[in-house]
Parts: C-alpha cells; structure tokens; sequence
C-alpha cells in the first residue's frame, strides 16, 4: 500500500521532471521543422474527419434534447444561442478533447511504445539524434496547436448540426440562425474556453508521449503504453476543465 | 519526400480554414459588441446602474447601437457609465434625449435605453453628457408590491371577520341567512306584500279612471277647487270652535271635567309601557331556549 | 605501435538496476584498434548493457570508460554526441524507424550530421552503403516489408553511412537462419575490411564468434570470466566455458 503511494508519486514526479525537459528541449534552437509539420498533419488533418462527425452529432443532439424544455416556457427563440454557448464554452473543447485522447494520445503513447521497444529510441541516441527533441516536442507541440483548432472546427460543426436540428421541427434561416447565434456569444465565451483547448492539447500530446516514451521493454507495454495514456489523458482534461471553470468564474 | 508536397497542402487548408473560421467568429461577436467599425463615446451619470455591467447592451428606439464601455463611481452618490454608440447612430441622438436603465425580459440582461429627444435640439457630440432617467429598480417594485400585497390582507382579514359575525351573530343578516322561520314569515310577508300592491294596482286603477268621490278627489279640477273653499271655510270654523272651548276651559263651571279627563289619559299610557316591558322579556327568553336545544339537534 | 594502443578501454565497470539487482560488477575489458572483439555470455549475464555503457544508453553507476582516450562520464551531450557519431550501433532487430522508407532510414542520419550534403549526395551515399549490404532494390520499401535477416543489413547500412570507426553488434544473428547467420557474419567481416573499423559482437551464437573473432571475452554474472582467442578457449579444461563450444 504505502509502496504503491510512493509509486504513484513517483510517477507523478517523472511526469513533471517530462514535462521540465520538454520546455527544456523546446526552447533549444534547431526545430525539428519538418518532423513537427508531419505530426500537425497527422494529429491535425487526420483527426478533423472524427471531429467533425462527433460535433455535429454533439450540436443535433443537444438542440433537439434542450428544445422541449425552452418550448414550455415558448423560449424556442432561445435554442441556437443556448447551444451555441454550450458548445462552444464545453460540450465541443470537452468532447473533442476526449476523442483526441482516445485517437491521438492513445496513437502517440502506442507509437512511442513500441519505438522504446524495439530499440528505435535508443538507435536515434546513439547516432547523435535527440530522440527527445525529434519525438516528443515535436508531437506535443503539434498537439498543442492542432487540439484548438479541432474544436474551433467542432464548434462551427456543432452549430451547423444545431441549426439542422433546429430545422426538424421549426423553420429558420441560416441567417437568422447565424444573428441569434452570435446575438448571445460574447468574448467571455470563446476566450476562456480557447485558452483552456490549448491546454488540453499540451496533456493530451505530453501524456501520450510521456507514456511511450518511459514504456519499459518488453511487447505488452507498448498496450499498456497506449492504454494508460488514453485513461490519464481523459483524466487531465476533466481535471482541466474543471480547473478552468474555476478560473473563469474568479476572473469574469 | 515525394509523400510531403502530398499532406502539405491539406494540412495548409486545414490550419488556414481553422485559423479563418476563428476569425471570422471573433469577428462577428466583435461586431456584436462593437470593437471594430467608427464609434463615439456618451456619458451619463446615475444614482444607482441597477447592476448595468460593462458589454451591456445600448437601445435606442429599439435596435442594438452600442454597448457599455465603462462604469466608474463619481461620488457617493453618482455613478458615470461611457458608452460606446455607433456613428451612424449619432444624428438621431438629440442633446436633450434621456438614459434610462431597462431589464431585457424578466431575467434578461440590464439594457441602457436611450429615449429620443425632440428633433428640434442638436444632434449630440462625442463625449457629450445625457441625463438619465432613474431607472425602476427592482427594489422599488418589490416595496410598492409589498404595500397592496398588505392591503390586500387586510382587507381579507375584515371580510374574514365579517362573514365569522354573518354566520355566528345574531343580527337580521345572520338570521335571514341562518333562521328557515324567519325566512318562511319573510316568504309570506312578501306574499302579501305582493297581494296588496296588486290590490293597490287594480285600486289606482279604477281610481284613475272611475268617477267615484276619491276619483274625482284625484282627477277633477273643479272638485279639487270647491274642496279647497270648503277647507277653508272649515279652518275658519274650527278656529271659532277652538276659541270657544278656550273660553269653556277658562270658566269654572266646566274645569272639573277637563281635569278628569287628563288623569285617565295619563293612566292609560303607563299601562300600555307596562305591558310593552313585559312583552319583551318574553321574546329573550324564548330565545335563549331555543338556543339551548339547536346543538341537540345537530347530534339528531 | 597505433595497432596496439586501446581504442575502447572498460576499467571497474559497475551497474545494478535496484537492489538486489547487480548486473555488472566490475568488468574491465579493453579494446585495440582494428580487432573484433566478441563477448560470449548466457543471457542475462550483462553484455548487452556492457555496449550501452559505451555509449552511455545506459547510464554506469562506478567505473570508467574510455573511448579514443576520453573518459565518457566527463561529457556533456554535446561532446557525447560528437563520440557518438564516430561509433556505430547495430541493435538486436535492426531498429528500424517504422514510419520512413529504407532510403528514409538512411537519410536520416545523414540529415542531421551532414548537413552540407546536397540531396545527389545524400542519394549516392545512401545507394553506395545499400550497395555494399548488398540491399540495393529495397531501396523504396517500408521496413515491414523487409524480412529479419533483411531488416538487420539495413539496420547496418544505417549505421555505416555516417562511417563510423567503431562498430558494435548486439546479437546479429539472434533469429536468424544458419544460412543468414553466416551470411550476416560474412558482412560483418567484409565491413571490417572495408571500412576499417573496430568492433565488439555479442553473441551467444559459436559459428557467429568462430567466424568473426580475433579475440573472445566470456561475462559470467556480471564479470569477465575468462579470455583469449576462440582456438584457445575451445581448448579450455573450465567444463562451464566448454559448455559454450558444445
């Protein structure tokens, strides 16, 4: 029991020791430009289909679960404005997080893991490559980047998905749509939650790798590798979103 | 490196349209709160802002113009909010228009309302100072809600009092509501209320249109002038007769007479009191038995 | 003389991984330039992390290490990883970076450290050091495709295109047939001719050592147990070092 304490602590120290090193490392001139560029396709391009499907389902839903209750009280003028707020502001960072902890911190930490395994990590040591700086910045900067703009994407998804629902039992045009959207939107809304997406991109990329990265040898870490990374990442961010709601309310 | 040029371009697309659509958004909401576009600034100074917080929302005849910029406190007692109007709302603004503080729906955000002034004064300026109109707080409501919400029970508790007095008391109210025998005598007295004014009707009638003595008393003229004469001449009659029974008294022969015939006058009125006292002492106590036995009842 | 002075020297090396753990205590091995020194050993006996140390993959806990006369412990990345660049390192399955082509792999290295290459350069290295695993048509394939005794030649060839001066094999036969074990061993004594180089292989595969040896090192729980060429110890009367030649 108490051994199992100290191990958890003593992974959390490793983690944040991980984290020192890549701020460490990223700040050391030579940019792994090309490597980095590849990792935001990959972490990036590769997950908007995913994102996109996710959000519109996200948008349609929540319009068409939130309508009979704004329909009791005849707020049904409401609807695009209340679903827009919460998607920008939870539903598409939180969702999108999640689905890009399960797709690309799972990929990272799987990937990683078996280049630990099978030596590729120590092979790009030993000829002079910082394996660190190719791999790991590399991935959680992509991440940290590509995450926000995933759900800048989810959101204008999700929004269109609540204007199709809106559009099953009532009528409206998409402009008037767009004026009772943005009529509700303000700058308290889509600042804090932008921020808080970068956020969960640095986990989701730092988690990943830092998974793969310190898999010890041997086949079956590198799924235990890929498994961890998808339970702590999911962990980090309702940690973070959660951090962040606090934060908001102090300061707004 | 063949496969770079591949993913290059979509992930160039990728960043460009995310980076774009944010744009776009924050555009858009910017425009909503008016941080872009030629704006001027309006102050005005209130007592209280009612909880007006910066970004609200500025109306004037209805339509989004501007938003709160600042609200910074003067005084203990006056407190500035700066708005930010749009130019192309400027000409319409008048320097005698009046701010006032508005609610959006019942829980909606504060609104400042800008109320249009007369198109005789000038146009404002930038920076120029509005009065303001108080604005109904909700406190203000409350208190005069509270004000006819007490009245009202007041008025509650009199009628509570009243309809405890109708059902319990002893008065005409009460036993018209409560007593069958007065309801059933006041049935009867009305039958005969309407027997007798029907009676009445059919006499007025042939009053109105016989030729008997009484209708003649009421319709003809002449009858009516010769029985004023006749009147007359008995006022004067009897003003002869009253001076001679003046005289009568006065002489002594007849005195003993006049004397006696006062005592039994007044013997007659006190046993007529008498009989009146016994006759409602009567009345209370049959009452009071009455009263004794409606519980017996109710247990039957 | 040049012949005879150490070029890789292991004085006292002492490791252990947690408590009870010792793998290495306190091996002295040293190395003369243009030999082919290869260690024997049961596994789990420390050779593996024996080569490690010498490019500090793995960290030593006492003991020094001295390659082309400078001690390791004393540098700093940098200067590591200029010693580094003169030693190669063959792992067990080639290591071959999964997501890049073989000609990908190649360039790798070539990318970060010789900058100066033009990209006709870079092809022609890449095309010559194939050409002398004798790999030249995998030149586009994906490392997946490659079988294992494939995957080893390119895995070589990855460390031979920055022309090291010291080459070390961990287990380059392990998986492999009779027949591509030998011919792995003939590479690596072709290598040696060619390129000049020194090197260390560890093996438990005899026909590998028999083949490749100039001189053979047996580890034993975490110490050198005994020495000399092939020949010799084949002679040896110690039954647990005639184990090995059965």
């Amino acid at each position: 029991m108490v051994i199992e304490i100290k191990n958890t602590f003593d992974g959390i120290g490793e983690f944040v020791l991980f984290i020192f090193r890549f701020f460490k490392e990223l700040f050391k001139p030579p940019l792994e430009l090309r490597e980095f560029v590849k990792q935001c396709y990959v972490i990036g391009y590769k997950s908007l289909p995913l994102v996109a499907i996710t959000g519109f389902i996200m948008g349609l839903v929540l319009t068409l679960q939130s309508r009979p209750t704004l329909a009791e009280f005849g707020a049904e003028s409401w609807l695009p404005g209340m679903v827009a707020l919460s998607l920008i502001r939870e539903i598409a960072p939180v969702i999108t997080a999640l689905i890009c902890a399960g797709k690309v911190s799972s990929g990272i930490g799987a990937e990683l893991g078996s280049m630990k395994v099978t030596e590729q990590i120590d092979a790009m040591e030993v000829s002079a490559i910082n394996p660190f700086k190719y791999l790991v910045v590399t991935r959680i900067l992509a991440s940290t980047l590509m995450i926000p703009l995933l759900v800048v994407f989810a959101d204008g998804i999700g929004i269109l998905g609540g204007f199709v629902g809106y559009n099953i039992h009532s009528e409206l045009n998409i402009v008037r749509y767009n004026s009772l959207v943005f009529e509700t939107l303000g700058f308290v809304d889509i600042f804090p939650a932008t921020i808080k997406t970068f956020f969960f991109g640095f986990f989701i990329g730092t988690i990943g790798c830092f998974m793969g990265f310190t898999a010890s040898n041997g086949t079956e870490s590198v799924g235990k590798a890929a498994n961890s990374a998808v339970v702590y990442a999911s962990l980090a961010i309702f940690i973070i979103d959660m951090l962040a709601v606090q934060l908001t309310d102090l300061i707004f | 490196m063949k496969k770079d040029v591949g993913f290059r371009w979509k992930l160039g697309m990728f960043v460009t349209a995310g980076i774009l659509f944010f744009a776009v958004t924050i555009y858009f909401v910017g425009k909503q709160k008016n941080l872009f576009g030629s704006t001027f600034h309006l102050k005005s100074h209130f007592k209280t802002v009612s909880g007006l917080k910066i970004g609200n929302n500025v109306r004037f005849s209805g339509i989004n113009i501007g938003t709160v910029d600042a609200i910074e406190m003067i005084s203990d007692t006056s407190v500035m909010v700066d708005l930010i109007i749009e130019k192309s709302a400027q000409p319409f603004i008048k320097t005698d228009a009046k701010v006032g503080i508005s609610s959006d729906g019942l829980m909606g955000e504060k609104v400042l309302v800008i109320s249009p002034g007369t198109f005789t004064f000038k146009s404002v300026k930038d920076n120029d100072i509005l009065t303001s109109k108080n604005a109904i707080e909700m406190e203000d409501l409350m208190l005069s809600m509270k004000k006819s919400i007490d009245n009202v029970a007041l008025i509650s508790d009199n009628l509570a009092q009243f309809s405890y007095k109708v059902n319990n008391g002893d008065g005409a109210l009460s036993k018209m509501i409560s007593d069958e025998q007065f309801s059933s005598t006041l049935q009867s007295t009305l039958v005969n209320l309407q027997n007798s004014s029907n009676e009445f009707a059919k006499f007025t009638e042939s009053m109105n249109s016989g030729k008997g003595a009484l209708s003649k008393l009421v319709t003809d003229e002449k009858f009516g002038k010769t029985l004023d004469s006749t009147m007359m001449n008995l006022k004067t009659g009897t003003k002869g007769l009253n001076e001679t029974i003046d005289a009568a008294q006065n002489s002594i022969l007849l005195k003993g007479y006049f004397k006696k015939k006062e005592k039994a006058a007044k013997q007659i009125e006190i046993k007529k009191a008498n009989a009146l006292k016994k006759k409602n002492t009567t009345i209370i106590k049959s009452d009071s038995t009455k009263r004794l036995l409606t519980p017996k009842d109710s247990i039957q | 003389m040049e012949n005879k002075s150490p070029i890789i020297e292991i004085k006292g090396l002492y490791k252990s991984f947690g408590k009870d753990k010792d793998v290495l205590k306190g091996v002295n091995i040293h190395v003369k330039k243009g030999e082919n020194l290869v260690i024997l050993g049961k596994s789990g006996s420390g050779k593996s992390i024996t080569i490690k140390c010498l490019v500090r993959l793995v960290e030593a806990d006492r003991g020094e290490i001295k390659v082309f006369g400078t001690d390791l412990s004393k540098l700093d990345n940098d200067e590591l990883n200029v010693i580094r660049l003169r030693i190669g390192f063959l792992f067990q399955n080639g290591a071959l970076y999964d997501s890049m082509t073989v000609r990908e792999n190649l360039g790798f290295p070539l990318q970060r450290h010789r900058a100066e290459f033009t990209e006709s350069q870079v092809n022609l290295a890449i095309e010559e050091t194939l050409e002398s695993v004798g790999l030249s048509e995998a030149i586009d394939k994906m490392p997946s495709e490659l079988s294992g005794g494939m995957r080893k030649r390119v895995g070589l060839a990855r460390t031979l295109i920055l022309k090291p001066e010291i080459l070390l094999y961990d287990e380059p036969t392990t998986g492999l047939d009779t027949i591509t074990s030998r011919e792995i061993s003939e590479l690596i004594i072709s290598i040696q001719k060619k390129y000049k180089t020194t090197s260390i292989i560890i093996t438990h595969d005899m026909a590998c050592a028999k083949f490749t040896s100039n001189r053979i090192v047996i580890l034993r729980d975490g110490l050198v147990y005994t020495e000399g060429t092939y020949e010799t110890l084949e002679k040896s009367e110690d039954e647990w070092v005639r184990s090995f030649f059965i």
